[in-house]
């Protein structure tokens, strides 16, 4: 993965910064309930799979940028917003303890990932 | 089942780690001098051309120290799987880092 | 170590050895540099650019924002700028000067309550907030670390020394992409009256990461794990 692709982009305004105004508008918003998608992943990825299926609320839009997996190729021109999601530990894990049921997991992940529920 | 590289086995088995030189010596310090050095390579092979990307690197360091430096510590278990990922990938040879690394021994131990 | 009478002239100790490990990172860095994968200088910079990074500006931010409520709203709402304060840059501090391509510039402040705690790992290759917190610690990258605090982020808690009530939801922070998270804990009983400072040494590292939670009592972390894990098993 190389850096050099956008350093002057970057350079003195931060990354992801340096994308601020490039996505399309975002399609979810705080409060919305999404799946996460179970994409083939090609080669990279940096969507656990422990999440694939699972169930989440947006939290927060946190920046846009392009994603990971675009990225790794040096492919910056399709940025995607991102979003910070929060699962129910019970939600990801079947076994998860019942008593323990107010805890809770915190990820991101780009729109792509994402379908309303 | 990654193939063991003799050299780095050898090291592994016979080198001196951090926390024994400091109890021979009374030395405290957590962590070794070159601790940060390494760190500073493995950033600079990330960078630029990338040569040697993070995360395929942290990746590969799991497995390394998972099936062949799991009884070394840290730093010494990610020098030795820096320099395997290193010589898996062609980017240097066995070979010269053995030459390379009885010159340096020497340089250092006169010093 | 002896105690002498001449304490003040008696040079501290030194390792007088050369291992086979110091040996191998020279020799990897110079083979690099001779192949022309990196020059002395750029590796310099880095060199030079980690060794001025440590906890303590971390530490300072909990400890302003625990005596200023509007530094605290800074800290959720704008934490770059939040992070000037504490004299940290994350857009121009480091060589690259647009951010690291390891650390990125989006840190976050995870703002614990009572009944909430916060807990950050990175499952994927174990992505730390460098720049404000220094380098992670070993424990913070083994796989056993990153595997079990998804899955049984109580269970690795514990083994930590950190047991929490059934009400208290923990919530698992995975940094998996840009974002770089710092946990800004509770404040601790026995503090009223401290000063900047000294709220600031009890913010270790660890309270930071949060598999601790801030003692007035305590300056450094413990050596972790507490209890080392043998076998993940279900609690």
């Amino acid at each position: 993965m190389s850096s050099s692709h956008h350093v002057e982009k970057a350079t003195n305004v931060g990354d992801p910064q340096c994308f601020k105004g490039e996505a399309p508008p975002a399609k979810f918003k705080v409060g919305d309930r999404v799946r996460i998608r179970n994409l083939p992943d090609i080669f990279y990825t940096r969507s656990q799979m422990y999440l694939r299926e699972a169930e989440a609320t947006v939290v927060k839009l946190v920046y846009e940028s392009p994603p990971a997996e675009d990225e790794a190729w040096d492919n910056t021109d399709s940025p995607e917003w991102f979003y910070s999601l929060l699962f129910k530990q019970s939600d990801l894990w079947p076994d998860y303890p019942k008593k323990f049921e107010a805890d809770t997991l915190e990820t991101e992940l780009s729109e792509r990932w994402l379908e309303a529920l | 089942m990654t193939k063991s590289i003799p050299l780095l086995e050898k090291i592994g088995k016979e080198g001196r780690v951090w926390s024994d030189l400091c109890e021979q010596y009374g030395v405290e310090n957590p962590d070794p001098p070159w601790r940060v050095f390494l760190e500073s390579t493995c950033e600079v092979l990330n960078e630029g051309s990338c040569v040697l990307p993070s995360l395929e690197r942290r990746d590969e360091e799991d497995e390394l120290v998972d099936e062949l430096y799991k009884h070394i510590p840290h730093p010494e278990r990610q020098v030795l799987a820096l320099a395997h990922s290193m010589i898996l990938r062609g980017i240097i040879t066995e070979e010269d880092l053995e030459k390379h690394l009885k010159t340096v021994t020497e340089r250092l131990n006169a010093a | 170590m002896s105690n002498s009478h001449d304490h003040d002239h008696k040079a501290a100790p030194m390792v007088d050895e050369v291992s086979d490990f110091e040996a191998l990172e020279v020799a990897v860095r110079e083979l690099c540099i001779e192949k022309g994968l990196f020059t002395q200088a750029d590796h310099n910079e880095w060199t030079e650019y980690m060794h001025t990074l440590g906890p303590t500006p971390a530490a300072r931010l909990v400890a302003k924002a625990w005596l200023d409520e509007d530094y605290k709203q800074l800290c959720i709402d704008d934490p770059v700028k939040a992070s000037l304060e504490v004299g940290i840059n994350w857009i121009t501090s480091m060589p690259s000067n647009f951010g690291t391509p390891s650390d990125y510039c989006n840190p976050r402040i995870l703002v614990d309550t009572p009944t909430l705690k916060h807990v950050v790992v990175c499952t994927l290759c174990s992505c730390y907030p460098r720049p404000i917190l220094g380098q992670s610690p070993e424990w913070y990258r083994t796989p056993n670390y990153r595997r079990r605090m998804v899955r049984w982020p109580r269970q690795v808690l514990s083994e930590f020394g950190l047991q929490l009530p059934e009400d208290v939801e923990i919530r698992v922070a995975d940094s998996n992409q840009k974002t770089r998270y710092v946990v800004m804990p509770v404040r601790p009983e026995g503090t009223d009256g401290w000063t900047e400072d000294q709220l600031a040494e009890i913010v270790t590292r660890d309270c930071l990461i949060g598999v601790a939670m801030p003692r007035a009592d305590r300056k450094a972390d413990d050596k972790r794990p507490v209890i080392p894990a043998i076998h993940p098993y279900g609690h």
